[in-house]
């Protein structure tokens, strides 16, 4: 039993597909929301870089046929970890930090109650 | 309290502010698919040989920068691939850019070996252009070749009148600068046609065929540095060896060459030439006049006839240096908005809403104002 005090619901379970991310506003603070299929995380939404949208890592290229990745950056679950859709800067889901440049974005604790997702921020 | 939640399901990815600003997009590329874009060519020899297993621009550039990126290769193609005038726009909305300028990016057409069958790609490259882009009511910049310059005002005189052809596309690189006079010819049409000239790093002269460049090893010192050495020398001869005094409505811009060594161009021209000038009259187009010295200072040419695309900005994050260092850098005179859609280099316009070192006139400079003092738009 998760004890869920000072927890926001977001979504619900489903709402996520996995692999995949979704961006939410809680209280004015963006949020991107990832579901690696073992587990959800909540990290800031925007990368630090340029501050590109990170609930955006993975959407489809445009003629994504014509590229050899298809997807704009996008979740490795295995790594746990986010590539900013716009210059593939990787985010720890953990740690909120990118390693290269040591910077560290905000991350939130997540977890699942019942069939709800929930955020504490 | 209750707490409000609300799903992003905005497109945009850029602040809102952008979205009420006109911006204007200097260097958007398209990439034509090979088999679509060789449909264009008009000579049927020249047909024959490009659609052989050797492709379009069989001799590759030499990519060992790209080891720097995480997904290699496809750097070219972070955001997507853009074919068609749909596409263009589709990719412009999240990003608030509401004029760009399409090219059609084969930036390593001039290490291909054969002048005939260049000059056929660039050939087919404009009239897949004018096509897809130009008579679909997209501005568009022709390519022109700098390999041969009598073709490139062929085609700016077959190309130029066409709706929607605002600029000409061609590239800087270690090989003969845009300021020697082989080149008048292709001004003279520019002037004539009112296009400014685009000039764009090329992915043909990337480090190889020069000593310097094959012990270059990382993208930092590649696309950095290497790059912007061959801007600057290119401005630097154009401004010394005459053409703006020969052509002084001549309008040229550097694409993906760097923009913060302004100042230093700025002061070192001028502290140089003011104590050494007597070399001037006898550069070709100075014989010819007759004239012994410039008609004006160095860096007067830089603000008036040089402008510099902005991709990738890499603002200082101080504020305060940020102005001062876009003050020192006429940013106000010479600085133009770029994307670089589609590459891993991708700069939105996000510097100019998070950072306080923007007016609103030098923001809007650089944004529109900047692009449509010389763009027919
Ligand atoms: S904005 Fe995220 S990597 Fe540049």
């Amino acid at each position: 039993m998760v004890d869920t005090d000072n927890f926001t619901k977001v979504a619900e379970v489903g709402d996520i597909p996995e692999g995949e991310g979704e961006g939410y506003d809680v209280n004015g603070i963006e949020i991107a929301v990832f579901n690696t299929g073992d587990d959800y995380y909540a990290i800031s939404n925007r990368c630090s870089h340029q501050r590109a949208p990170l609930c955006k890592a993975g959407d489809e290229k445009i003629n994504a046929e014509d590229t050899w990745t298809g997807e704009r950056g996008g979740l490795n679950a295995e790594a746990c970890t986010v590539s900013c859709p716009w210059h593939l800067w990787e985010w720890d889901l953990e740690t909120g930090e990118h390693e290269a440049s040591g910077q560290r974005i905000g991350t939130f604790d997540c977890v699942v109650d019942g069939d709800d997702i929930l955020v504490r921020i | 309290m209750e707490s409000s939640v609300k799903r992003l399901d905005s497109d945009a990815e850029v602040p809102p502010e952008a979205f009420d600003d006109y911006i204007v997009d200097l260097d958007f590329h398209v990439n034509p698919l090979e088999d679509e874009l060789l449909e264009y060519v008009d000579d049927e020899r020249a047909y024959d040989k490009l659609t052989t297993e050797f492709g379009a621009t069989p001799v590759m550039g030499k990519w060992d920068a790209a080891y720097g990126i995480k997904e290699g290769q496809e750097g070219l193609f972070t955001q997507g691939r853009a074919k068609y005038a749909e596409d263009v726009e589709e990719a412009c909305e999240p990003l608030a850019i509401d004029e760009p300028i399409v090219n059609p990016g084969i930036n390593n057409l001039n290490l291909q070996h054969h002048p005939v069958l260049k000059n056929a790609v660039c050939q087919a490259a404009n009239d897949y252009m004018l096509d897809h882009f130009a008579d679909e009511g997209m501005y568009t910049s022709m390519m022109i070749p700098k390999w041969d310059p009598d073709y490139a005002v062929a085609e700016i005189e077959r190309v130029a009148n066409e709706n929607n052809i605002v600029a000409a596309y061609s590239w800087f690189d270690p090989k003969v600068p845009w300021g020697n006079e082989r080149f008048d010819q292709v001004f003279e049409a520019l002037v004539e046609n009112d296009m400014p000239l685009l000039l764009h790093g090329s992915l043909a002269y990337w480090p190889q065929h020069s000593y310097i460049g094959d012990d270059m090893l990382t993208w930092t010192e590649v696309l950095g540095f290497d790059w912007p050495i061959h801007a600057m020398v290119t401005v630097v001869n154009m401004i010394m060896r005459g053409v703006f005094d020969k052509y002084p409505d001549l309008d040229v811009v550097i694409q993906e060459g760097g923009h913060w060594w302004v100042p230093f161009l700025r002061y070192r021209m001028d502290e140089f030439y003011e104590m050494h000038p007597e070399d001037v009259q006898i550069t070709p187009r100075k014989m010819e006049s007759g004239d012994r010295y410039l008609e004006k200072a160095p860096s007067e040419y830089l603000r008036e006839n040089i402008y510099l695309c902005t991709q990738p900005f890499a603002l200082p994050r101080n504020a305060g240096d940020a102005e001062n260092l876009l003050d020192l850098s006429m940013a106000e005179d010479m600085f133009i908005y770029s994307s670089d859609w589609p590459h891993q280099t991708l700069d939105p316009a996000t510097w100019f809403y998070t950072s306080r070192a923007f007016d609103d006139n030098t923001r809007e400079q650089i944004l529109n104002g900047n692009a449509t003092e010389i763009l027919d738009i």
